[in-house]
């Protein structure tokens, strides 16, 4: 009976990829992410990095690596500005670590839960960010809500077209 | 003990990531005294080692798709441009000559305000080397405006240089890392430059708001700003050199925070959004090349020994003036000037007395002469109404009237004409 147990399913259900896959997709994640507003200017409504951190917290229901997946992006993504770094690694230790989280409970093969969790995730991201920037560190920051919602719509239609191709690259038994 | 670890690992890890890195947070918030909403921008060594790790991974890759991208659009706009090369090399041919001659008089120009310059201690600086490069990434935030340049340390730049386009500045480097560099762009919140406006000469401090909009601020309410007029770089800041464009003014607005002063919203010059290729200012400091610097000290031997010449000049004039008698000697009374001195062996010639004096004899006051040939009766001097203005009417005893005699013209008078009778 321990082989129809919580934690067997869940292992049935971790995704794993190639080690190539876990370096090199996040490392494109950052690298559009900061070329692509170059090409479209003030309208990279986008957030690759988030996208990606949330598809491999979902994909490996870990909530530890999906922690420190999203620390890791979000610290590299303050790198490369010139704010003060760990702004980002914040909000996005919180998305890796809620997505991991509820990915142990819901079913991550259906594309419209992931997609919506995606666009929450976006959400809850962009208001920590606020919240670090305006409240913690006491900055001026202009915020608009809609373009932070179309920021989530954007990184919705990104996890549509990236979803299914990272699902491609998963090692099937 | 340890279930307790076990049982809530997840959140224990969550808990210590994210204390790390609010601790590191308020490790680098340093706020300076006079900061408006801004973080010091010096980064530690600690955070300075995680950017350049991160940009040592990114930039890279963004410098091969970068240079992809040039080497498709360079091949694609190569093919369309064969098709009518032959007539665009003519043409330029021909652009070249014409260049060639603007150059020559612009060179000539500049020789001539740099020795002006120097003649006059001027401590304005002008551009005198430049480094391109080229735009190959962003920070990927809107609300860090900041992008890297494909040239660093080993290419000579250097933090604090100005990086600008044709059209007008651009920003500054923040960060040198050695094949790459930071940029900080003016329109944000943490840059700043001093500017002047071109018509009114009103000096301000250019930063970007949270928009990325550019705004002077602290400016007085002047009633003489308007819109579309050019704004330009001071030169005191010691970053951007003077003159530079900058924008133009796109609107005035109150000032929230003080009544009588209001913020100045710039349209900027260059397209900081959409940038590709940049200027970094790598010098400020006259560099000629040696036939250059020749003919400088050339001028310049030769301005002084021209002035050298006017002062000598001068002092010989000074000799000859002591050597030379003086007509009227301010330190002595007036009955004992040189020029009543009788003993003086040349005395100033006087002119002779007039055997017959007339009018136009010195010493006889102007009046209308009688007409004698003729009638006895007093002729009417036939004279123009301007001439008639001009002869004073003459008392009894043929003194001229107090206040009634012609003004002492500018211009010689001129005798009156001969009376002619018929």
């Amino acid at each position: 009976m321990s082989v129809l147990g919580a934690n067997f399913r869940r292992d049935m259900e971790i995704r794993r990829y190639p080690v190539l896959v876990y370096a090199l997709v996040p490392l494109a994640a950052l690298v559009l992410q900061a070329w692509l507003p170059r090409v479209l200017g003030p309208y990279a409504w986008f957030d690759l990095p988030l996208v990606v951190t949330v598809y491999f917290a979902l994909g490996r229901r870990s909530p530890i690596q999906g922690t420190i997946m999203g620390s890791a992006m979000g610290l590299f993504e303050d790198a490369l500005s010139h704010h003060a770094v760990g702004i980002n690694g914040i909000g996005k230790t919180v998305v890796g670590f809620i997505a991991a989280s509820v990915g142990v409970r819901i079913d991550v093969e259906n594309h419209t839960i992931r997609i919506m969790l995606n666009f929450l995730l976006s959400l809850l991201s962009s208001a920590i960010y606020v919240f670090i920037y305006r409240i913690l560190l006491g900055l001026d920051l202009e915020w608009r809500w809609f373009t932070e919602l179309f920021r989530a719509v954007g990184n919705s239609l990104f996890a549509l077209v990236l979803f299914p191709l990272l699902d491609r690259l998963q090692i099937r038994d | 003990m340890d279930s307790f670890f076990i049982r809530y690992r997840n959140l224990l890890v969550l808990l210590a990531i994210l204390v790390a890195q609010i601790v590191g947070l308020a490790v680098q918030v340093r706020r300076p005294a006079d900061s408006r909403g801004s973080l010091d921008p010096k980064d530690s060594s600690g955070v300075r080692l995680i950017r350049l790790w991160a940009e040592s991974l990114v930039s890279p890759a963004e410098q091969g798709i970068h240079y992809s991208k040039l080497g498709l659009e360079g091949m694609w706009l190569n093919y369309l441009n064969l098709r009518h090369v032959r007539e665009q090399n003519q043409d330029l041919q021909k652009t070249i000559g014409r260049l060639q001659l603007e150059q020559a008089a612009l060179l000539e120009d500049a020789r001539q305000g740099q020795r002006l310059q120097a003649l006059l201690d001027f401590q304005q600086k002008y551009i005198y080397a430049t480094l391109p490069a080229q735009a190959i990434g962003s920070s990927g935030s809107d609300q860090s405006r900041v992008f890297y340049l494909d040239k660093g340390s080993s290419d000579g730049l250097k933090p604090d240089m100005a990086v600008i386009t044709a059209d007008g500045i651009v920003g500054k480097v923040r960060d040198v890392f050695p094949r790459t560099a930071q940029v900080l762009v003016i329109n944000d919140q943490t840059s700043g430059a001093g500017v002047i406006l071109e018509t009114t000469r009103i000096r301000g401090i250019l930063r970007g708001d949270a928009a990325g909009h550019l705004e002077i601020v602290g400016i007085l309410a002047d009633q003489r700003i308007q819109p579309g007029e050019k704004v330009l770089t001071a030169g005191g800041d010691l970053i951007f050199p003077r003159g530079l464009p900058v924008g133009v003014v796109e609107k005035v607005v109150r000032d929230p925070d003080r009544d009588s002063f209001i913020d100045i919203i710039v349209k900027p010059a260059a397209h900081i959004d959409r940038l590709d290729e940049v200027l970094v200012v790598t010098s400020t400091e006259p560099r000629f090349s040696p036939q250059e610097q020749q003919d400088l000290a050339t001028s310049e031997n030769l301005k002084g020994a021209e002035a050298e010449a006017i002062k000598e000049q001068a002092k010989a004039s000074q000799i000859m003036a002591e050597r030379l008698p003086g007509l009227i000697d301010p330190n002595l009374p007036p009955d004992q000037q040189p020029l009543l001195d009788t003993s003086n062996p040349n005395p100033v010639a006087h002119p002779p007395a007039a055997l017959h004096p007339d009018r136009f004899s010195p010493g006889v006051p102007a009046q209308a002469a009688p007409d004698t040939q003729g009638s006895s009766k007093p002729a009417e001097p036939a004279t123009s109404p301007r001439e008639k203005q001009d002869v004073a009417p003459v008392g009894k005893n043929g003194a001229i009237a107090p206040g009634t005699g012609p003004k002492p013209a500018s211009k010689p008078a001129h005798p009156p004409k001969p009376v002619r009778n018929p």
